[in-house]
This record gives structure tokens, C-alpha cells and sequence, in this order.
């Protein structure tokens, strides 16, 4: 929605307006769904499998039962229920089955907190232990154990997904694009490799955490920290065949989500030990350690490129062969899938793709929605592989990527045609190359290597990302006129930290030209009370509920000039309105206040009309459609966000310690909503993406056991981890069916990243890395590999001429032996040491 | 909410002893409480009694003398330790270990003797005491006796102190006054981390001593070395007490290399840059 | 067990099992819910209070531990209705996003300002280093903290290409 563009007499969009929910926050007021206490609360604790592949025995809760204070105790066997976002998988409590460590086997429900933890400690359970299937990439192992022998009879969306009965896949996304054997053989060089990420945990500081209440007569009432109050309520109505009007749920303050609460995930276990202890409202607050293992994760992957490019740089052929690590349960898995499958490329164009992406059930923690839907993942490898190519080149990585960069006129992979209002990516590149000095060390740069004895490396990455979300997907604003001429809105966005409501605020009070301290936002949703929104997921709040937003505030002031034209008499088109009233242009003392009309305009003598006013906004994408499940061709984009990022690394050629020195990052976001919010997307979501580069990720033991639930041996970022310095740069290539012309960019911040460290590092010291997180010991431990030189004649084989590139340092950039296979000089006992690089550089058999 | 226990706060040493005898295997003694609230908070442990020894006000001492060296009370907490005068003129080196301990918060309630009855390998004061060549006062009903810190640890998380004892004292010889030291700390990330390995080093006039964390079921210490040992004699020194293992935090090389590159950086500090 | 303190000013006297720490008993017996749980284990400082003039992680602190001292929660903060200038610093610089570390971060950053009113950066990135942000990259806090401490030159902004 991009008219009234005139941006000079903007008096609220584009300004770095205060946030509208700070105050209860810096003063410990706002209340969040662990402050909240109901009269008969009862408290929930839930006890977890030890094991990740098990058969439940025997399960015996005679124990807790009789414990005083105890009101419900449920197992499996009490609730024959799946829940599931897209394929219908999951019990409530596991049942005969348990499919991963830290999965929920019964739940108790009691008095206080200490009597449910004595109960679960009471409860007696039989295991009989069974090997897991912990390897996605052993998917196609016909011996494998089945993580779901009943997949074929479960239900799941069909327009969309594709499950395979029989084995561990959860869905087969395709995509087909062009044809790749002839790009292939087109190719002078074809470049393969498999870059790998683990598990990883979103860790919002508040954990999930629910309370529900199931009343006699199957009224449920449930509050909850969650990020989409429709899908809980509609997950949860389909799980139990309960009508939707009777379940009401309410969200409070949510202390950060980054998708892990995008689906349902405690509400039901919470609603069926309210049922159990007869209608008391039962609260689970999750513990940290519960939040890595029984809450949902981020799917692990292992991601398999093989290029075809041309001497000159231009990228003919690409296909990808994704294997997501999606845990126990589909979840959000199978769309992660999905939307990686279209978009797995980043923002170059491919003329021949081919996408397989599994997603693949294993015996480990289930992965959901994760800032950056699978983006964060598959540019890990994406971008490390940009720069793999240019090196086998001799192509500076920038330039390669410029030129395969998509640009007005090219074709995405699902076949999309790309146009100038799409957004930049070039101009991201060149603005954060611009920033750090890319492609030479500064003056200082080069002190400061002498100075440390450390290398410094730089990167440029790139980024993009559309929602993932149904191509019908839509919202709903309400206006509320006040007594006082002010507005409260309703709608079911939710807001758990990225600042939208307070970019809203600033839309709706550009359109009403009024003051923004007029416009008021709840914070809390409730399904009983505000309209429909789909879910608060996928970086498309800000452009669906921004033009919901417009269109209820002109609707708002159609409906006030109805009251004015006839309170005044005088036709629609020759009235104006300001802050304050609505008045006859050429005789503007001729007016009528809001305050006068919001609720029924009276006329003296008491004769009153029109009634109070609302004005409502519906939005809904446009022209969005299914993808073709053979080749993935559709158009499933709302808004592409491009973005890049520009890292320059310090490096210990010895020890692999490494410190990151700049970060510049750049987003074409169409239009600035909020100057500040998008810095603290930007540079929050950056700093995500780098605990995700640097140091976060479960790790396992053979058994499936999840060796690092906790603080301790998880580490998150903390302030001493920042970058030196930070830089954000925002691009306006407006949007046309943008509010304002704005795309969304919560999410984009944090893809990428890995990348530009990674390829940074590789930079400064030709450490190469194909898993992430890069943690100090994994540089040291490709450091010590390339002092190897397995592979040389590999390499040589196709790279034929050699030279430095970009004039600097001849001799550093030598291209870094890639290791086929370590031969020797392992250690014995290097416990789980870095995957040797799969690399396989084929030279084309030429037809 | 914790398991339930009993908590009882003496006054005084006598009626610490008194309790201990008492209630000898089911009392455990708080201190900080940030290793023990933790280990109850994760389930590990449930004891039934809780004695805070924070209200005696002997264990809460500090002083410092030429005869006896620096002796440190039991329920010091780290920024006490890192603030104090003597502390920073004599032994700058435990000033620097307690600033390693975990954040401000933790620094703020931490106990120096907390820190080594958890008897963690990786607790950070253990290498650096170690290295001064510290010894501890073990106290009960039935006497006092002293034992030097490097056979005070037995192994992960075991001490040499009986179940009716109290780590009272702490005490620092006043040989390793003015010790030229330094000390290094391996993390996974530059914010607080528990330490993947850590070394100190210490060198007087007299010897040269080495404590490594994290690199054995312990804190270990190398023999006293002469205090101008060569480089490669303290690196063999180290690596004779070192026996790192593999775990999720590091493995089992990338220590022992970080161990050689920490002695060796550190030396090369002492004898050319002086006490930092 | 009964115990007295006193609690941003105010005294307090209750009973109180020995098993509750000193958040849950400041969060559940005194009702004071700024101060949030984020771990429970003293790594996050999502807990943190002043305590006798020293931040601590109220989590790894039995309620009785804390009989006769004096506590300040994020609910002392404000004064009279007022917003201190650190919370006005917080909120003039986009310092809060989600609001659940914000508690503790306020008071960590009010006890370095209160020893050392002209911090550098590190020294701020020191003082918050045990209080987790998740949100935010801890950037813009650490400019409210300059800004409180009047030492942000220019506000730090979004650059436009
Ligand atoms: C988030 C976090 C980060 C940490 N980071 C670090 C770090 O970086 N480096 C590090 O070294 N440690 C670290 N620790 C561990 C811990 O803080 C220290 O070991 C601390 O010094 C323990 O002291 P305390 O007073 O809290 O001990 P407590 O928890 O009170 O006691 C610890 C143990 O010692 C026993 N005990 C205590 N005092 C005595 C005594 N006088 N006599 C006999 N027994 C006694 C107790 O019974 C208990 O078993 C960290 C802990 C946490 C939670
Ligand atoms: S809740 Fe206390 S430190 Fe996390
Ligand atoms: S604002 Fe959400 S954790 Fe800091």
C-alpha cells in the first residue's frame, strides 16, 4: 500500500518512536504467563524419558497418586490424542513409545510446585531400551528402526507435504527447475561438498510455559506464552474435536519466542490435567533443562551442494540435496523443509535447479520454527560454498556472488519472476562491502596484525528469505473510537519482543493524522475477544497486519466523515479531518470533535445517530499460490527481504582463537517503519546468528542423549561476545503492496551469519569449515589439517591457472588444500573430531 | 522449589563443630550456595540438612603477615578476596583467578572455600592456590589439622576433609608474597564460562610452580620448579601432571595443546614482561 | 521459619519454608514478579536484586539466607512514580525488546553506575556480562548505559544507502 509516499511529510513513519511497551518493562510491571496465579492453581511437573528410543513396560503412578496435595496424575494411556501442526504425530504423553530423550511420559498435577516434583519422583517406570535412529543421512538404510512404523495412517496436509509410509521421511519437498544434467554437462567445473549444522536451541529467556483450565461442560480457557493465540486455539480444537468457540485463549506478555512457540506444545498436557483434577487450572512452567529437551529445537542438517559453474562465474546448474535432522515429531519440520526447498539456493539466480529435502524422523529432540525457517541453516552451507567456488575460480567471492545475484528479470527457483520492486541484494553487498573496507586492510587493519600477530579476514555474504505461510494467509484489524477521541486496537498479532505493535501504532497514527499517544495496542491477545490472525511467524506480521492497519484506519475515518456529513449536513467530499475533528473545508469551524461521535453522535435537543465507531481492516496475501509438488514451480512469496552481511575476523593462526571486529549488516526492509526496531532486529537477530556461528548446538552421546541441556555447556552470547562494532544499514526499495512500502525483517537478521564467519575465518588463516558452530578448537582442529596436503593433485585437476586474487598478500590466498580424506595424523581418541570435507571436485566429462 | 531440608545457621565455630559431630554424613554445609543450590536445583543431591556457616564471623576473615603469610577465611567471597589490599599487593595472582570466576553476581556470593570443597578440576581458584603452594586448616570437634592444598583434592568433587569437618582457613605462604605470576583461562565464549583448562604460574625468587584446572581429576601442581627453570623443563614439568580427557567442552588434544601454549605464553610474560 | 527484611524500603516479616529461594519467595510471598526466573541455576541473571548493595542471582539464595538484609527488586526502581534516568535511558534507546532480562539488566547496570559513573564500554559489557539478552545483542542496552551515564555522544542510528 504505497500510496501517499510523499516521504518529507511523513510525521511518525520512519522515526525511531519509543517503543509502546517499554514502560511496563523497565518498571518489572508487565505480567507474563509465570506471573499470572489463578484461585485453585495447581502446579504441573512432568516426568521425561531418560532414553531416546524406548518401549514404555510398565508405567506405575500408585504411588504418586496417593500422595496428598495430588490431584491428577496421567500417562500415556489416559490421553489418546495427537497433536500435530501439519502431519498429526504427537501424543500428549508418549504412549507404549518413547521417541526421544527429555520426551514427556506422564505429568502430575498438585498442590505446590514441591508436592508435584515429589509425585514425579514417586512414579515407577519400566523401560526396555531400543536402538534410536540418530542419522538422518542414513534415511534410505532399508534396516534402519522406524521412528514412526505408523506414519501411512496419520493425517497431515496434503496439498502440501509428502510423507513416505514405510520409512523415517517425514516429507519429500522437490523441486525442478530447468534441466541440471544439461547444466552439468555445460559446466567447466563442477564443485560438490556437504556442510552440516547441528541441533540448536532458540532459548528465549522466558521458558514455555501454559495454564490451563478445562471446566466441566468443556469450556477451556488457556493462558499461555505462546506467539500464535489461532493455532493454539485451532490445534487445539482439532486434537480433541472440541468446537472452537468453546476454547478461549488468552496470551499475556510473552518474554521472547524466535518461533519456539509458534505452535502448541504445552497448552494440551496443561487442559488435560485441569479435566483430571476436575476443572482447577493446572500451570507448567518449563525448567531451562526442559526447554532443551522437552520443548522443540531447531532440525539439525546436513546439506549436500554440487555446483556447475562456468569459467566466467555464472552458476549454470545446482542441485541440493537437504537432509533435515526433524527429531521425533514433524512439527514445523516438514515446512521448514519446504520453504528451505524453495528458497535453498539465497538470493542467486539458478537456471537448472533440483532440490530433494527430506525431512527426516530420527530419535532426537523434534525441531520447529526457528528465527529464519531453515534459512540460518541451509546459508551455512550455501554461502560457505559461494566461496568454495569462487576460490576453485580464482573469482573474488563478491564479485561471483554479484554476478550470480538476483536481479530484475531473473527467475527464482519455484520460477518467480524477480522485478524491480522485489528489493536489492546487490546494493546490500556493496553497502556492507563499502562498510568494511572489503577486499584490503586498512591502515589501522594492518597495525593491528602486526600489533596481535593475528590475521585478519573479511567476508561478504547475502541473504534472503520469504514467509513461509499458506498463500491464503490473512489478518484482521479493529478500531476502537474512545470516549476521548483516542483509538484501542484489536487484532492477534502477537508482540513478544520485535517491537511491531509499536511500528503499527506509528502506521495507524500516520493514516488518522492523529498523535501516536492516541493509539493504544494492547499487549495481551485473547481468541475470545480480538479477530483472527493466522499465526506471528515468518517476518510477515509487519506487511499483513501494517496494511490490516491501514485499511481499518480509513475505515475508521470513512466511518467518522459518515457521521460528520450528516451531523454537519454536508457531503463527504467536502470534508477534512485533523487531529481532533472532522470539519467542512471551506468552513472549517464547521466541525464535529471525535469525542463527540465516538459513541453516537447527539444532537442537542438529545435525537442521537449512527452509533459507536469501529473501523475495521481485513488483509489478505495477494496472489500467492500451492507449489506444484512434482517441481516445486508456484509462487509461494509474499515479500522476498534481502540482506547481506560484512564480517571481519581476528585470528590466531596457532590456537584458532578467533574475535570478531565488525559486523556490518544491510536489509532492503522497502520502507522503515521504525528506525530503532529495525536496528534492534538487525543487530539482535545478527548476534542470534553469531551464538549460532560461534558456540551453540546440542551434542549427543551414541545413546541419543542430549549431553548439554543447560546454561552450562549450551553458552548463548553474552555482552562480551559482540562484535567490536556494529553497523546497520537499511535499503528502501519499496515494497508495492508494502505498508508504506515495508517488508518484514525480524527473522533475516539473523541468516548468514554463520557464513561470513566462516568464510572470514577461512580468510585470515585458510582454516576451511564445513560444520557449524565454529568453536575455537574446530579452527585449530582445520588448521592443524591443513598443514596436509592430501588433496592437491584434486585440485589441481580442475583448477588449471593460478592466480592471487585481489592484489593481496600473494602467496596467503593460495587455494587451501581441501583434505579428501585425513590419512594420517590422527589422533586416536579425537572423540567426535570434525567431519573430513567430503569434497568431490569432478572434472566434467565433456559430450 | 528445592527438596526439603533443614537449615540451621550457627554463630559460632564451637557449635559448627558441635553440629557437624552431630549430624556427621546428612549435614552439608552452605556456603555461597551457587555449586550447591545448583547441584540440588539439577536433582544431583537432596540433603536433609543445610548448615550455613555464613553468621561465624571467624570464617570471614582476612589477614596478612610476614610470618604467616595471607590467610584467607573460609566464606570469603571472591570479590571480597579480589578487592582486598593485601590481596592486590602481595598476591595479585588470586585477585586474578577470583576475577575469573564466573559474573559479577557470582563473585559477589562465591566463596573461595566453596570453591575448593566442590573440588571441581576446572574451579578456578584451585590451580592458582596450587601454584602459590597454599595449604588449608581443616576443622572439627576433634582439632585442627593443616594439609597442603595439593593433596588436598583426591579426585573429581572428593576432598580430603571427613564428613564432621569445616574448611576453615585458607592460607598462603609468605614465600609466594610478590610471586611474578600469570595466569590463563580457556572459554567457549569471552563471556563467564567454566574453564576447558586453565594454568597459572607462579616464580619467586626462590621456585617456579605451575597449576593446570580442567586438565586432570583434579587441580594439579607441578613439583616446585628452580625459579629460573628453562621453558621446556616447566613444560615438561606440566606435562607430567596433566591428563586431560575428551568431553563435550574440548577434547583431549586441543587441551593438551592449549596447556603448552598457555605455559609457554605465560613464561615468556614472567620472564620478559615481569608480573604483568 | 520466620524471617524479617526489608525489601526496597519496606519491611517484611514472614514465615517462610526452608526449600524456597529468595526469587520465588520475592516473586510468590511478597508478589514482587519483576524479578524473573530464567534458568534457576545462576547462569542467566534474569533473577538478579541488589542484596545488601551487591547484585546476586536471588535463585541461588535460600529466603532464609536472606533474614535481616536489605533488598532492592526492579520495583524499587522507579521512585515516586518516576522512571529513574536508566530506565529513562532504556526506554529512550530501544534498550528493551521482549522485557524478561530487562529487570535484572537494570539493576546490574545501576550497580556498576553506582561504583563507577563514567563507564567505558568494555566496563559495561563487563558489568551485564551475567545477564542474558536474547533479544536484543545487548547493543542498544549498552548505549542506554552510556546515555544514562551521559556519555552518548551521538545517538547511535540506522544508516540509510
Ligand atoms: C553460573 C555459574 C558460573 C560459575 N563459574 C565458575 C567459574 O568460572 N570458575 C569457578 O571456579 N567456579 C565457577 N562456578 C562454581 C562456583 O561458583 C564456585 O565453585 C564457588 O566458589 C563455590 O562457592 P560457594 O560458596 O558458592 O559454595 P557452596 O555452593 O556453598 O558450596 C560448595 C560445596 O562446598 C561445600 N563447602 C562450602 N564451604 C565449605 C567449607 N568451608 N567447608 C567444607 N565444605 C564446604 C558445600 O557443602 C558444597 O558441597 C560457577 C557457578 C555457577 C552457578
Ligand atoms: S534465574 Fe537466576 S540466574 Fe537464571
Ligand atoms: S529483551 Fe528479551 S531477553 Fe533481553
Amino acid at each position: 500500500m504505497l500510496d501517499n509516499l510523499n516521504k518529507k511529510s511523513l510525521k511518525y513513519v520512519g522515526k525511531a518512536t519509543r517503543r509502546i511497551d517499554a514502560v511496563e518493562k523497565i518498571t518489572g510491571q508487565a505480567l507474563y504467563a509465570g506471573d499470572l496465579e489463578f484461585a485453585g492453581m495447581l502446579h504441573g511437573k512432568i516426568l521425561r524419558s531418560p532414553h531416546a528410543r524406548a518401549k514404555i513396560k510398565k508405567i506405575d503412578v500408585s504411588k504418586a497418586r496417593c500422595l496428598e496435595g495430588v490431584h491428577a496424575v496421567l500417562t500415556g494411556h489416559d490421553l489418546d490424542y495427537r497433536v500435530g501442526l501439519y502431519l498429526v504425530d504427537k501424543y500428549i504423553l508418549a504412549r507404549d513409545t518413547v521417541r526421544h530423550f527429555g520426551e514427556a511420559v506422564a505429568a502430575v498435577a498438585a498442590e505446590t510446585p514441591a508436592i508435584a516434583r515429589k509425585a514425579i519422583e514417586l512414579i515407577e517406570v519400566e523401560y526396555e531400551v531400543q536402538t534410536p535412529f540418530l542419522d538422518p543421512k542414513n534415511v534410505f538404510d532399508k534396516k534402519a528402526p522406524l521412528v514412526h512404523p505408523e506414519l501411512g495412517s496419520y493425517d497431515y496436509v496434503q496439498a502440501v507435504f509428502t510423507p513416505i509410509p514405510g520409512t523415517n521421511i517425514a516429507n519429500h519437498t522437490k523441486l525442478r527447475k530447468g534441466d541440471v544434467e544439461k547444466g552439468f554437462k555445460d559446466s567447466d567445473l563442477i564443485i560438490e561438498r556437504e556442510y552440516t549444522n547441528p541441533n540448536v536451541q532458540h532459548v528465549p529467556m522466558e521458558t514455555h510455559i501454559a495454564i490451563g483450565k478445562w471446566d466441566i461442560g468443556d469450556r477451556i480457557t488457556i493462558h499461555t506464552s505462546a506467539q500464535s493465540p489461532f493455532t493454539v486455539r485451532n490445534l487445539f480444537a482439532h486434537a480433541f474435536k472440541i468446537p472452537h468457540s468453546n476454547i478461549r485463549v488468552f496470551i499475556p506478555y510473552v518474554g521472547g519466542g524466535f518461533g519456539g512457540k509458534a505452535g502448541i506444545h504445552l497448552e494440551p498436557l496443561c487442559c488435560c490435567l485441569s479435566k483430571a483434577a476436575g476443572g482447577r487450572p493446572v500451570k507448567i512452567q518449563a525448567t531451562r533443562e526442559e526447554e532443551f529437551s522437552l520443548l522443540p529445537c531447531r532440525s539439525g542438517l546436513v546439506y549436500q551442494i554440487k555446483t556447475g559453474v562456468k569459467k566466467n562465474g555464472k552458476i549454470v546448474a545446482q542441485k541440493m540435496t537437504m537432509f533435515w535432522d526433524a527429531g521425533a515429531y514433524a512439527d514445523y519440520a516438514v515446512n521448514v523443509t519446504r520453504a528451505s526447498g524453495f528458497s535453498a539456493s539465497g538470493p542467486y539466480e539458478i537456471e537448472n535447479a533440483w532440490v530433494d529435502a527430506y525431512t527426516v524422523y530420527t530419535n532426537k529432540p523434534f525441531g520447529t520454527a526457528y528465527r529464519g525457517f531453515g534459512h540460518v541453516e541451509f546459508s551455512w552451507g550455501m554461502e560457505r560454498h559461494m566461496n568454495y567456488i569462487a576460490q576453485k575460480l580464482n573469482i573474488d567471492p563478491l564479485k561471483f556472488r554479484l554476478i550470480n545475484a538476483l536481479k530484475p528479470g531473473s527467475k527464482t527457483m519455484t520460477g518467480e519472476e524477480v522485478v524491480e520492486n522485489t528489493g536489492n541484494v546487490s546494493k546490500c553487498m556493496q553497502a556492507v562491502a563499502e562498510s568494511i573496507n572489503y577486499g584490503r586492510l586498512t591502515a589501522e587493519e594492518k597495525a593491528r596484525e602486526k600489533k596481535t600477530g593475528r590475521k585478519i579476514g573479511k567476508s561478504v555474504v547475502a541473504l534472503q528469505k520469504a514467509p513461509a505461510m499458506p498463500p491464503f494467509t490473512g489478518t484482521v484489524m479493529i478500531l476502537k473510537l474512545n470516549e476521548d477521541g483516542s483509538v484501542t486496537a484489536s487484532h492477534s498479532l502477537t508482540d513478544y519482543g520485535m517491537g511491531t505493535y509499536t511500528s503499527l501504532a506509528q502506521i495507524i497514527a500516520e493514516v488518522l493524522r492523529w498523535p501516536i499517544e492516541r493509539i493504544r495496542i494492547p499487549i495481551e491477545t485473547d481468541t475470545d475477544r480480538d479477530p483472527y490472525d493466522w499465526q506471528t511467524v515468518a517476518s510477515k506480521g509487519l506487511l499483513l497486519s501494517g496494511n490490516a492497519a491501514i485499511l481499518a484506519a480509513r475505515d475508521l475515518l470513512d466511518k467518522c466523515y459518515d457521521v460528520a456529513a450528516q451531523a454537519l449536513r454536508a457531503q463527504k467530499c467536502d470534508l477534512d479531518h485533523d487531529a481532533e475533528a472532522v470539519f467542512v473545508r471551506h468552513h472549517a469551524a464547521h466541525r464535529v470533535t471525535y469525542q463527540q461521535m465516538a459513541v453516537g453522535y447527539a444532537y442537542p435537543n438529545g435525537n442521537a445517530i449512527c452509533g459507536p465507531i469501529v473501523g475495521v481492516g481485513r488483509y489478505i496475501a495477494q496472489g500467492l499460490t500451492n507449489l506444484n509438488k512434482e517441481n516445486g514451480q508456484g509462487n509461494p512469496a509474499l515479500d522476498w527481504t534481502y540482506g547481506a552481511h560484512g564480517l571481519t575476523v581476528e585470528v590466531d593462526e596457532k590456537t584458532g582463537e578467533y574475535k570478531i571486529i565488525k559486523v556490518a549488516s544491510a536489509y532492503d526492509v522497502g520502507c522503515v517503519i521504525n528506525e530503532a526496531s529495525v536496528r534492534g532486529q538487525a543487530i539482535g537477530g545478527m548476534i542470534q546468528g553469531l551464538g549460532t556461528a560461534m558456540c551453540e548446538g546440542y551434542l549427543y552421546n551414541g545413546k541419543g542423549q542430549l549431553l548439554n541441556p543447560s546454561f552450562t555447556d549450551n553458552k548463548i552470547p553474552t555482552s562480551l561476545d559482540i562484535p567490536e562494532e556494529i553497523d546497520c544499514i537499511a535499503i528502501e526499495t519499496p515494497q508495492i503492496d508494502g505498508p508504506f512500502g515495508a517488508r518484514g525483517v525480524g527473522e533475516h537478521s539473523m541468516i548468514a551469519v554463520c557464513g561470513a564467519l566462516g568464510n572470514a575465518i577461512e580468510e585470515a588463516v585458510g582454516a576451511n569449515l564445513t560444520h557449524m558452530p565454529i568453536r575455537q578448537e574446530d579452527v585449530w582442529k582445520a588448521l592443524q589439517k591443513k598443514g596436509r596436503k592430501a588433496s592437491e593433485k584434486v585440485i589441481s585437476a580442475v583448477v588449471t591457472e593460478e592466480k592471487t586474487r585481489r592484489g593481496r598478500k600473494p602467496g596467503k590466498k593460495a587455494i587451501e588444500a581441501p583434505v579428501v580424506k585425513a590419512k594420517r595424523g590422527r589422533k586416536p581418541g579425537t572423540k567426535k573430531a570434525e567431519k573430513p570435507a567430503e569434497i568431490k571436485v569432478e572434472k566434467p566429462k565433456r559430450g | 522449589m528445592l527438596q526439603e531440608f533443614s537449615y540451621l545457621a550457627p554463630t559460632t565455630l564451637k557449635d559448627l563443630y558441635a553440629l557437624l559431630k552431630k549430624n556427621a554424613g546428612t549435614a552439608v554445609i552452605l556456603a555461597g550456595g551457587t555449586d550447591l543450590l545448583v547441584e540440588m536445583h539439577n536433582n544431583w543431591i537432596s540433603p536433609k540438612l543445610l548448615v550455613d556457616i555464613k553468621k561465624i564471623p571467624q570464617l570471614n576473615d582476612m589477614s596478612f603477615d610476614r610470618k604467616n603469610g595471607l590467610s584467607i577465611g573460609a566464606t570469603t567471597v571472591c570479590i571480597d578476596l579480589i578487592n582486598n589490599s593485601d590481596v592486590k599487593k602481595y598476591y595479585p595472582l588470586l585477585a586474578d583467578a577470583a576475577g575469573r570466576i564466573g559474573s559479577h553476581q557470582l563473585r559477589n556470593r562465591a566463596t573461595i572455600g566453596g570453591n575448593l570443597c566442590t573440588a571441581s578440576p576446572c574451579a578456578d581458584m584451585g590451580c592458582s592456590l596450587l601454584a602459590l603452594g597454599a595449604e588449608v586448616e581443616l576443622a572439627s570437634a576433634d582439632g585442627i589439622r593443616v594439609i597442603p592444598l595439593k593433596d588436598y583434592f583426591t579426585g573429581p568433587k572428593k576432598t580430603q576433609i571427613k564428613k564432621h569437618e569445616v574448611l576453615q582457613k585458607i592460607i598462603v605462604p609468605f614465600e609466594s608474597a610478590n610471586a611474578k605470576f600469570g595466569m590463563r583461562k580457556l572459554k567457549r565464549i569471552k563471556g563467564h564460562d567454566i574453564a576447558l583448562i586453565s594454568v597459572a604460574m607462579a616464580r619467586t625468587e626462590k621456585f617456579l610452580r605451575v597449576g593446570v584446572g580442567s586438565c586432570a581429576p583434579t587441580p594439579v601442581v607441578t613439583a616446585p620448579l628452580p625459579a629460573n627453570a628453562k621453558p621446556e623443563k616447566v613444560k615438561e614439568a606440566v606435562m607430567k601432571v596433566v591428563s586431560p580427557i575428551d568431553d563435550v567442552r574440548a577434547s583431549r588434544d586441543y587441551r593438551l595443546f592449549m596447556t603448552g601454549e598457555f605455559v609457554d605464553s605465560i613464561y615468556a610474560e614472567i620472564f620478559n614482561g615481569g608480573s604483568k | 521459619m520466620k524471617i524479617s527484611l526489608k525489601v526496597n524500603g519496606k519491611k517484611y516479616t514472614r514465615e517462610v519454608e526452608t526449600n524456597k529461594n529468595l526469587l520465588h519467595f520475592i516473586r510468590e510471598d511478597l508478589g514482587l514478579t519483576g524479578t524473573k526466573e530464567g534458568c534457576g541455576a545462576g547462569e542467566c541473571g534474569a533473577c538478579t536484586i541488589i542484596m545488601n548493595g551487591k547484585t546476586v542471582n536471588s535463585c541461588l539464595i535460600l529466603a532464609v539466607e536472606a533474614n535481616g538484609c536489605e533488598i532492592e527488586t526492579i520495583e524499587g526502581e522507579a521512585k515516586n512514580g518516576k522512571l529513574s534516568k536508566l530506565q529513562k535511558a532504556f526506554h529512550e534507546n530501544h534498550a528493551v525488546q521482549c522485557g524478561f532480562c530487562t529487570p535484572g539488566m537494570i539493576l546490574s547496570a545501576r550497580a556498576l553506575l553506582e561504583k563507577n559513573a563514567k563507564p567505558t564500554v568494555e566496563q559495561i559489557k563487563e558489568a551485564i556480562e551475567g545477564n542474558f539478552c536474547r533479544c536484543t545483542g545487548y547493543q542498544q542496552i549498552i548505549e542506554a548505559v552510556q546515555d544514562a551515564s551521559g556519555q552518548l555522544k551521538k545517538k547511535e542510528g540506522l544508516k540509510r544507502a
